[in-house]
């Protein structure tokens, strides 16, 4: 049996969950509503508490495939290998989040959900495809020394796309708005708007790490009962 | 559609998606944890010593 210890993954992800779900109950009842005349579609704007610090999440995601492509690309590190594999599950799954979330703001306030034109969307896109790529890619390749290398080094040069993310808006201003917060930022959002956002930050953050530690986990028994099987199989 | 309740029908998809996936992963921690215990008790390993044994 499991120690409290060894459940810490599920308990930040319950706590994140909880966390989300009050960001979410706040955002609608609680967070000001935006000028009617600033936005096509004011009701809409408050998919911002989630698709914001779902975007945060994905960044700390991609930023641990990064480091764990390096240590397992450099060193072959074993525990590398674990943070790459968690990072880029957690990345799709957070990255879809946004880009889901991103549509559905786009169809109400711009009506299109998607514009190709903007370098930001583009940008945030190819990271996510990038993670769908890697987790895929991954399940259909058998586990080995070469493919680990591929897929890390896809995992190294695909951060690129990050810094370029979070400086796009800064740089060229399309169709997405500005920074909220941050270098560069416009200050643009109140007390009370922000504090929700930090909330959803907070928890988002939490459920992220949970998730990891469990990818990590899973991966760390997949690895044993591969080896506890190839000894079964071998008869010792 | 008016838009509150075209927020809440995304609000209430997403959170219904973020379930689905969480719930997914701690079943497959589960089962797989199941199964390792499985394997490594019928050789004889002891879980707390099973990285150490596999080497």
């Amino acid at each position: 049996m499991r120690t409290m210890r060894g459940r810490s993954p599920e308990v930040l992800l319950f706590a994140g969950f909880v966390g989300i779900a009050s960001t979410l109950y706040l955002a609608f009842n609680w967070a000001p509503s935006v000028s009617i005349n600033a936005f096509e579609s004011p009701a809409a704007q408050r998919i911002f508490y989630w698709h914001v610090p779902a975007a945060w999440a994905a960044l700390i995601a991609f930023t641990v495939l990064f480091i764990g492509s390096a240590m397992w690309f450099f060193k072959r590190n074993a525990m590398g290998w674990k943070l790459h594999v968690a990072g880029s599950e957690a990345g799709l799954a957070c990255g879809l989040m946004v880009v889901l979330s991103g549509c559905i703001w786009g169809a109400a306030e711009w009506g299109t959900p998607w514009d190709w034109s903007d370098v930001r969307l583009n940008s945030f896109g190819l990271l996510t495809l990038l993670a769908i790529f890697l987790v895929l890619g991954r399940r259909s390749q058998p586990d080995g020394v070469e493919t680990r290398d591929t897929f890390a080094a896809f995992g190294l040069y695909g951060f690129i796309l990050v810094p370029l993310t979070y400086i796009s808006t800064r740089i060229w201003q399309i169709r997405h708005p500005g920074p909220v917060g941050g270098i560069g930022a416009e200050g643009s959002i109140n007390g009370s708007m922000r504090f929700v956002v930090l909330l959803g930050a907070l928890s988002f953050t939490l459920f992220i790490a949970g998730h990891m530690l469990v990818s990590m986990r899973i991966t760390d028994m997949e690895q044993r009962l591969e080896r506890a099987q190839k000894r079964l199989d071998g008869g010792n | 559609m008016d838009g509150m309740n075209y927020l809440s029908f995304a609000y209430l998809g997403m959170i219904a998606a973020i379930a689905v996936w969480t719930w997914t992963i701690v079943s497959r921690s589960r089962s797989i944890e199941d199964r390792l215990a499985a394997v490594e008790a019928s050789i004889g390993i002891d879980p707390a010593q099973a990285d150490e044994l596999t080497k």
